[in-house]
């Protein structure tokens, strides 16, 4: 598990479109460092209380802040930006196309502070950023193992080389279903609780198929074959027949395993020659989407075994 | 399995065994006879006692669905068959595991 140094450049270029944002002085600081996910409105700061200033996050100033900077005598206004740029800030953004003064401009070309301006509402940028810092920040790895959008259940198959992933997910994304990466998925953690998968941007939309060499699923099989990106609910780990000494008969009690630190339900397939494997992980991404509804049918079976057996008592 | 060997390669043995466990042989129960009898190489084949021979069945004793349709509550009296090189072993396992009542109760 590992996190990205989200720098001041890398917020620019992710969101430089959606957030509208425009670089107006200070690129010589675009290397800063964004230590917290999420923003702030330095409205006390600018009112003088700069204690628990949260000086790490991006500075948003919105509406408020704007007029209540012009409603300031020059001279305080001067020693606020004082104390402003005495912080070690990440950025500054101005929202709702709101432009800072000369002299507030002089100030972060000095600093080496970037400022930005937005033409989005406040709130709306704050949203937007937000969420967008919320990603970057993250918690992200990688799996080893091939994923596909099996009718909305994401599942990672995972599995010895040459145990068949490749021929199971080709024949899955023949069957309707779509491919999110081959190979090697990469997982991030968001909310801290859902397990998104994804490809790496560089191999996206291809996997390699044994004999055949590189496969553009996208272009032979149409767009519908292919998925962005997938929350991950099901691990799939293929293996051969005579490795698995205590195969699952009855799926009763569910199983799982931790990618970045969150359980995910995982399941063992044993393989042997003429088994259709893609069928049975299309059948195991079904009851996994059965069971997450809350039916379970093995234990409501049982129950019914048992009040048959014992006439009325249950478990 | 040295056990079995001395018997020679091809004979049946039965034997009648007790369900013992409060809530007869459920899922969990099932799972753990049809393991247990999978580890061997002869056939196993089990039946409940009825009262009327029309209603007995004969299921593989390697079937979970099998097991779970016999619906053996407490008190069912089966009849468990093996054929082969280790169905003395067998046999012996599987009425251990009964009278263990499959580690429940």
């Amino acid at each position: 598990m590992q996190r990205d140094v989200v720098t001041v450049e890398k917020f620019y270029t992710a969101n430089e479109t959606p957030l509208d944002l425009k670089l107006v002085a200070g690129a010589s600081g675009l290397k800063r460092i964004i230590r917290e996910p999420t923003v702030n409105r330095p409205g006390l700061a600018l009112a003088g209380f700069t204690r628990y200033f949260a000086s790490k996050r991006v500075q948003v100033i919105g509406n408020a802040e704007s007029h209540f900077l012009k409603s300031l005598p020059n001279e305080q206004r001067a020693a606020r930006y004082e104390t402003l740029f005495g912080h070690r800030i990440p950025c500054f953004v101005f929202s709702r196309q709101h432009r800072p003064d000369k002299s507030f401009l002089k100030l972060a070309e000095e600093a080496n502070i970037p400022i930005f301006t937005s033409s989005l509402i406040t709130m709306k940028f704050i949203n937007l950023a937000t969420l967008s810092l919320e990603m970057m920040f993250a918690p992200r790895g990688t799996e080893l193992g091939s994923m596909v959008d099996i009718l909305g259940v994401g599942v990672i198959i995972r599995g010895e080389s040459g145990i068949g992933k490749s021929e199971s997910v080709l024949a899955l994304i023949e069957r309707g279903y779509s491919l999110v990466a081959d190979d090697v998925t990469k997982v991030t953690l968001v909310d801290g609780r859902d397990v998104i998968g994804t490809s790496s941007d560089l191999t996206r939309d291809h996997m390699e198929v044994r004999g055949i060499g590189i496969v553009n699923v996208a272009a032979m099989f149409g767009v519908r074959s292919i998925r962005h990106e997938k929350k991950v609910d099901l691990i799939v780990t293929l293996k051969l027949w005579d490795q698995v000494p205590d195969v699952d008969r009855l799926g009763m009690e569910d199983q799982y395993v931790k990618i970045l630190g969150v359980d995910v339900t995982h399941i063992t397939i044993p393989v042997r020659p003429g088994r259709d494997l893609a069928r049975l992980i299309e059948v195991a991404a079904f009851q996994a989407k059965l069971k997450a509804s809350g039916y379970n049918p093995a234990s409501e079976l049982n129950q019914r075994l048992i009040a048959k057996m014992t006439g009325g008592k249950t478990l | 399995m040295s056990t079995a060997r001395k018997h020679g390669d091809s004979h049946s043995i039965s034997k009648e065994l007790i369900v013992q466990n409060k809530l007869g042989i459920h899922a969990r129960p099932s799972a753990m006879f049809v393991k247990t009898a999978s580890r061997f190489e002869c056939d196993i084949f089990v039946t409940k006692e009825e009262k009327r021979e029309s209603e007995k069945i004969v299921v593989n004793g390697k079937s979970i669905m099998g097991l779970m349709m016999l619906a053996a509550g407490p008190g069912c009296k089966l009849l468990v068959r093996a054929e082969g090189a280790d169905a003395l072993k067998a046999i012996e396992e599987l009425e251990n595991l009964l009278r263990r009542k499959f580690d429940e109760d």
